[in-house]
């Protein structure tokens, strides 16, 4: 079952990262993979686990989470297709954190040596790579600010914005409509707020006309204002998603 | 991790705790240790207080303190701080701003401190052409992520005592690999405020917790001097493991304390 033509989006995204060549485009597109499908909430990574392959998203939604010893769930990152899940264990070795299918998930698992020798060997594609990981720390960074001093309102808004901005960035917005399988559940984690909390805020932001969230849907209705609402600048996206 | 692999010519060098730090993530062959210590670079002094780097701007050079402590930080639209990390001797202040053009946060000293201004284009050129300083810079720049993530689980989901005795743990972890312990804790160069601002919290909060922890034998406080009376107990309040640090497993620490 393998289409070479499966990593075009991992080209694209990398292009815009790096000043990539013909070969080097020919050499991302020529790595081997498996295809994968993985159902709703399944992990695809286990914190600690030793890294053999690298996940990219086909298809679906995949998140990055943390749990405490008291059961407490922390999500850390939503990841949308075209995008590695667990890059940074490619180089590290090791997992530090889980990995979850939001939604039914379409990967292509990249072995861990292909990857590094081919980075190893062409050093515009290593820089692409590294670039794509500065990104997800400059959107860590933003997440601590957003859990640490956001209120709570702020806190979702700016979540869905960042969502929003990235969903249209790959051309996945449908007119300003997003597919949206995230739960209250999982927004919660999100923010470090409670589902009830969080159920509570999502309608405020409804009722004031910025957002319409319905099953599996989001849509933006006042950009601005959820911007606004959100203290949302998309400066540290870095223009490169 | 390689440990010890350096003369101590090299950490009186103002880029010798910068050095000390890649040979944590990667065996350096003796002409790339050199090529980093040759690395050009300008030496200030700045005062506490100074910024390094403001959200916005487009840095031309790579700061590296050569001594010294600094924080990054954000300000939210309605002006409060967040700090996002603490960078002690031998980090890389901007090291993302090699590849990213514009800086996505601002960089403060919490210290008087001595800064090695590098030039972009030389860290550049260095980090492309020897493999094993690419990958160490690499596997630097991802372990600043990994503490990231770790941050964005304290603020979000730990309670007050749990956020206050992680970063305890996490900063006497990261100065103890760089070989910077103090025979009797560490200093640790931040006020009640900044601490708050580190963990979402307020100094009046703040406060109590490290009362409490004093309280309860898990350190002692001398002014900004931090004692740690009983390690393996402080890494349980603070729910921590070093496995995010992607150091040594090994706990030198569980020695001392």
């Amino acid at each position: 079952m393998l289409n070479t033509h499966d990593l075009s989006p991992l080209v694209r995204r990398w292009s815009k990262h790096a000043d990539l060549s013909d070969e080097d485009r020919g050499a991302i597109l020529a790595l081997p993979f498996t295809r994968k499908s993985f159902g709703k909430d399944a992990y695809i990574v286990r914190e600690g686990q030793e890294t053999t392959d690298c996940s990219l998203i086909l298809k679906g939604f995949a998140y990055r989470q943390k749990l405490l010893r008291d059961g407490c769930r922390q999500i850390i990152s939503f990841h949308i297709p075209s995008e590695f899940v667990d890059l940074q264990n490619g180089v590290l070795g090791m997992a530090d954190h889980n990995v979850q299918s939001l939604n039914r998930c379409e990967m292509a698992m990249v072995p861990r040596s292909a990857l590094m020798d081919l980075v190893n060997a062409r050093s515009t594609v290593r820089l692409a790579m590294w670039v794509d990981t500065l990104i997800d720390a400059s959107i860590f960074r933003e997440w601590v600010v957003n859990v640490g001093r956001r209120d709570s309102r702020s806190r979702l808004a700016h979540l869905l914005c960042e969502l929003a901005f990235r969903l249209e960035r790959i051309g996945a917005d449908k007119g300003g409509a997003f597919d949206f399988p995230l739960t209250q559940e999982q927004l919660a984690d999100a923010t470090g707020l409670t589902a009830v909390h969080t159920n509570r805020t999502l309608q405020s932001l409804r009722r004031d006309g910025l957002i319409q969230l319905t099953s599996g849907n989001l849509s933006v209705l006042d950009w601005k204002g959820l911007r606004e609402a959100g203290d949302f600048d998309e400066l540290y996206l870095h223009h490169q998603l | 991790m390689k440990r010890g692999g350096n003369n101590v010519a090299s950490q009186d060098h103002p880029l010798g705790y910068l050095l000390r730090q890649l040979e944590l993530y990667c065996d350096l062959p003796p002409e790339d240790r050199q090529l980093v210590l040759e690395l050009p670079h300008r030496l200030r002094r700045l005062d506490a207080a100074s910024y390094l780097v403001r959200e916005g701007d487009k840095p031309t050079n790579c700061m590296v303190l050569a001594s010294g402590y600094a924080f990054r930080q954000k300000v939210t639209g309605k002006g409060s701080r967040q700090i996002l990390a603490v960078c002690i001797p031998g980090d890389a202040v901007d090291l993302q701003n090699m590849f990213l053009d514009v800086s996505d946060h601002s960089v403060q000293l919490l210290t008087q401190a001595r800064v090695a201004d590098v030039p972009r284009e030389a860290l550049q050129k260095l980090v492309l052409s020897r493999p094993a300083i690419g990958t160490a810079i690499i596997q630097l720049t991802l372990v600043e992520a990994s503490i990231l993530r770790e941050w964005v689980v304290n603020v979000g989901r730990r309670d007050a005592r749990e956020r206050i005795a992680h970063i305890l743990c996490e900063f006497a972890v990261r100065l103890e690999s760089r070989g910077l312990t103090g025979d009797q804790g560490f200093e640790l160069p931040m006020t009640q405020e900044q601490l708050a601002d580190a963990t979402g919290l307020t100094s009046v909060h703040v406060n109590r917790v490290l009362k409490g922890l004093e309280a309860d034998g898990l350190i002692s406080r001398k002014r900004r001097h931090i004692h740690y009376d009983n390690w393996r107990a402080l890494q349980d309040a603070g729910d921590f493991s070093r496995r995010y640090l992607h150091i040594s497993d090994h706990d030198t620490l569980a020695q001392s304390y």
